[in-house]
């Protein structure tokens, strides 16, 4: 029935039920963002709205919501209101509600009779079948209302007259925890306008398959859009927070410039907590240089590091191998390579790398164990990248004579190389956030008073290894580890800022540089993919 | 069973038939080889290959004299690239492909040796003991991963409830539901998420989350399993957003075009045949999106209390005991020795073998379904 349009001459009343499915919808929707307002704190819970305060408010919404949804259902099938129901709301649906209906005679099963398994148990098994049944059993617009919404209107009607505000609590025995009121009732509504939107969608297209539609559209909807709206908040709290550390200082024409051969100085811009050293004496404001140079240097080595293996293992793969054996245990270790946990490669290169090379923490050691991270992603975009190119290429040149080698170098990986430039760029951004490898190989104090100068100290000799840098086999420190150090680590040295406000800046700086990397990437990966498709 | 009885007796003379046909392919390729490439080349070869071995052996041994193997490495390749290009290119690519495959070997193979002192020190209750002490250089040195085994479990399941459901949730929208402009900005969006590094996440976790359970909740400390589980699980949403979304894609075009034109609605399509037809692809993201949670560090070590013991009831979890497999290696890692530190290896192997198991399987259930779709590739 879900195309037949429906007429507004027919018996029924078809605007009141769209109506209230409407004002279900709407009260839905506000509360489900005022139940957010009070979990993040924006609105203190002890606020009132005409004399009325907001967890009594939010339960008399949920109230209204679940009469609402009850007032629709019971309608449509009594006939008063015009809909399309399908025979039964479906066992999915019955899952749903028969579940909230189990918790439902949990609790109340505990309340009563006290917190026995033995007493509980079974009450809620009784109240869950009960609610499965009874939402499967009757026709789709009661099935999929009533159920819900008498359980809305009870827990709304317990939060609004029934004494749970927002200094009642819950102990349960088996926690070390105290649930309040004032954070238990904004998490139930949450889910409750959910689950009211939902039905109220339902209600408001009239059940059936397109009533079904609209309600798992709005569902998936506001669930996608609190997830972004989380997400996006987390970077908007860095980015306030970090921005005033960051910028303390700063001025357009503060420093200065001294012009090469002239000799002029002439007034230039002041980024004192990119610029500055962390520790030191004469640092008044301290900031993030050695760790932005560390940060440069690990990427720098493991790219040089992981870029030529993975392209030449690619190369490998996809135009020497044939398929067998071989390859298939090639792509099964690279893809036990890309998950194995980061924690691993720093146990790992601890127990490899650092007595046969440095013999304790160290750039060269951080830079082969970030370059082992790289090596898998490196490779698997690379081969994909490599398998993109048409054959069509490598067949046009071999008729030219041309040797496979010839082909790969000239053909085959010029036109692979924006596909791996953008995988390089996406593992980049993930190396150099990486922490975890960096605590047991590679970080030193928690605030340098140096950057690392690697190309200063490269030394020559004639006993074996013949040439050594000092700066490279030392410890050093990078944005991420830098992090962590300033979170764990006591006072902070400086009184300009607290280790928080330190922490904040350089979580800002990190997150610019990652992200930065990662928008990089995802664009130029947009940018190929269309001009791939406009040939 | 007969048939089983047979095939056992056979297996000897198969396995014989089987080393005799390898070797006749081996000798004929080495034949093949020879005859094709120039006695020069050869010499390339055999020099460069012999070069990365000593290489490789000096290092492991720890000798300062690996810089000449390197040197002589270097020296014959340049020769080599300048006479016999392709022969040259053709074995480099070999060894870089070889290489990858021998950091995964020497990855397992240094994790199990020096987990081996911790093995033979307390046999199997490294693995099981559950009373204390459980971990203290006391007493010789006991040292059991029961409590992190069930840390790690616990933050994995509640990271999964998290991560799983919104994850699909996202997936279905920016596939099936968003309109195209909404997909091209939440897509890059999702994607943006995943490259925010874990320390950050920790970082808001600890300023922010841990505190505020421990003001609103009266959690006995600053930190506890839920609040890390909840981060962990925000973590490894774009994951399985992202995986589980290209699995849905991958559903061919004219599937879903065949039960829209039988008269069903769009999201009769996405949740009859588009989610069960890339159905294993999800479960293949969510898989993954547990490997990361089981793996993931930062987030947890900042955030974690790291005191070792099981809460009563297990699934308290809101106590004040707080360590995972990875907090502890992180923490610990850094100045630890002896036995202490070959029980962080163990804790390796643990977390290494779960993460195997997951990914193969993820990678199994995804073949499946591109076999079943007779998908592109």
């Amino acid at each position: 029935m879900s195309n037949v349009t429906r007429n507004r001459l027919t018996g029924a009343d078809s605007t009141t039920g769209e109506l209230v499915s409407q004002v279900v919808l709407g009260t839905s929707v506000l509360a489900f963002v005022a139940a957010w307002l009070l979990l993040l704190q924006w609105v203190d819970e002890t606020a009132t709205l005409a004399g009325v305060p907001a967890l009594q408010l939010l339960g008399g919404a949920v109230v209204l919501i679940g009469a609402g949804l009850t007032f629709v259902g019971v309608g449509s099938r009594l006939g008063y209101l015009d809909a399309t129901p399908s025979s039964t709301a479906g066992v999915p649906v019955g899952f749903v509600f028969g579940l909230l209906w189990a918790i439902l005679g949990g609790i109340a099963a505990t309340l009563v009779l006290g917190d026995a398994l033995s007493l509980w148990l079974p009450v809620a098994t009784v109240f869950g079948v009960g609610g499965f049944l009874g939402s499967v059993l009757p026709r789709e617009d009661v099935g999929s209302t009533v159920p819900l919404g008498t359980i809305l209107a009870l827990f709304g009607a317990s939060v609004a007259f029934g004494g749970i505000d927002a200094n009642w609590t819950w102990s349960p025995s088996w926690s070390a925890a105290v649930f309040p009121g004032s954070e238990l009732v904004p998490v139930a509504v949450v889910f409750a306008t959910l689950l009211g939107a939902w039905g109220g969608a339902k209600a408001k297209l009239g059940f059936g398959a397109e009533g079904r539609q609209a309600g798992a559209y709005y569902l998936v909807g506001s669930v996608v859009f609190a997830m972004l709206g989380v997400l996006a908040l987390l970077v908007a709290f860095i980015v306030t927070n970090g921005l005033e550390t960051v910028l303390t200082g700063t001025s357009l024409t503060g420093g200065h410039l001294t012009l090469p051969f002239v000799g002029l100085q002439v007034p230039w811009a002041e980024f004192p907590f990119l610029l500055n050293q962390t520790g030191g004496l004469f640092v008044e404001i301290p900031g993030v240089l050695p760790a932005v140079i560390g940060t440069l240097w690990l990427v720098f080595g493991a790219v040089l590091f992981a870029v030529p293996l993975g392209v030449g293992a690619a190369v490998f793969l996809t135009e020497y191998a044939e398929r067998g054996r071989f390859t298939q245990v090639v792509e099964v270790a690279t893809n036990g390579l890309w998950s194995t946990p980061s924690i691993v490669f720093g146990l790992f290169g601890l127990a490899f790398l650092v007595p046969r090379i440095s013999g304790g923490n160290s750039i060269f050691v951080g830079q082969l164990v970030l370059g082992f991270m790289l090596l898998p992603l490196v490779l698997i975009t690379c081969r994909e990248a490599i398998l993109a190119v048409p054959d069509k290429h490598r067949d046009a040149s071999a008729a030219l004579g041309v040797t496979k080698w010839q082909t790969i170098r000239s053909v085959v990986l010029p036109a692979a190389m924006p596909g791996t430039i953008t995988g390089i760029i996406l593992g980049v951004g993930r190396i150099a956030g990486e922490t975890a490898p960096l605590l047991l190989v590679f970080g030193g104090s928690p605030y340098p008073s140096s950057s690392p100068n690697v190309i200063g100290s490269f030394e020559f000799g004639i006993e074996p290894p013949f040439v050594t840098n000092e700066a490279l086999l030392s410890p050093a420190s990078a944005l991420p580890y830098q992090l962590y150090s300033t979170i764990t680590a006591g006072v902070f040295p400086k009184e300009v800022f607290t280790n928080t406000e330190f922490g904040w800046g350089t979580a800002l700086v990190l997150l610019l540089v990652v992200v930065g990397l990662y928008a990089i990437g995802v664009g130029s990966r947009l940018y190929f993919r269309r001009k791939l498709h406009h040939e | 069973m007969t048939q089983i009885l047979q095939q056992t007796r056979d297996a000897p003379s198969r396995l014989r038939a089987y080393a005799a046909g390898r070797l006749v392919a081996t000798r004929q390729r080495a034949r093949d080889y020879r005859s094709r490439t120039t006695d020069g080349a050869i010499a390339m070869h055999a020099l460069v290959f012999a070069s990365v071995v000593a290489t490789f052996l000096l290092f492991l041994a720890g000798s300062e004299w690996t810089v000449l193997p390197v040197i002589a490495f270097v020296a014959t390749f340049a020769v080599g690239w300048s006479r016999y290009q392709a022969e040259a290119a053709k074995a480099l690519t070999f060894l870089t492909t070889v290489a990858t495959v021998s950091i995964l070997s020497l990855i397992i193979a240094f994790l199990l040796v020096r987990s081996e002192p911790i093995v033979r020190h307390m046999g199997l209750d490294v693995l099981t003991r559950i009373e204390q002490p459980l971990w203290t250089s006391n007493q010789g040195g006991v040292y059991a991963l029961t409590p992190m085994m069930a840390g790690t479990a616990v933050t994995t399941v509640i990271a999964t409830l998290v991560a799983a459901p919104i994850g699909i949730a996202g997936a279905v929208f920016v596939s099936e539901i968003a309109p195209r402009r909404v997909r091209e900005v939440v897509k890059p969006g999702i994607e943006l998420m995943a490259g925010i590094p874990s320390i950050t996440y920790g970082f808001i976790g600890l300023t922010i989350v841990n505190q505020y359970f421990y003001v609103e909740f009266g959690t006995p400390t600053i930190g506890t399993y839920f609040a890390a589980g909840l981060m962990i699980g925000i973590m490894a949403l774009p994951t399985v957003v992202t995986v589980s979304e290209d699995a849905l894609n991958a559903v061919p075009e004219s599937v879903k075009s065949g039960a829209l034109a039988m008269g069903s609605t769009k999201w009769q399509t996405t949740k009859s045949v588009t989610i069960p037809a890339g159905l294993s692809g999800v479960s293949a993201g969510v898989l993954l999106g547990v490997g990361r949670a089981l793996g993931e560090t930062m987030a947890a070590t900042v955030m974690l209390t790291h005191t070792k013991g099981f809460p009563s009831p297990v699934f308290d979890v809101f106590s004040n005991y707080g360590e995972t497999l990875t907090t502890v290696i992180a923490f610990e890692g850094g100045n630890a020795s002896g036995i202490h530190m070959s029980a962080l290896f163990a804790g390796g192997v643990v977390l290494f073998v779960t993460v195997m198991l997951l990914s193969v399987t993820s990678q199994y259930v995804e073949w499946r379904m591109y076999q079943k779709l007779g998908g592109e590739r």
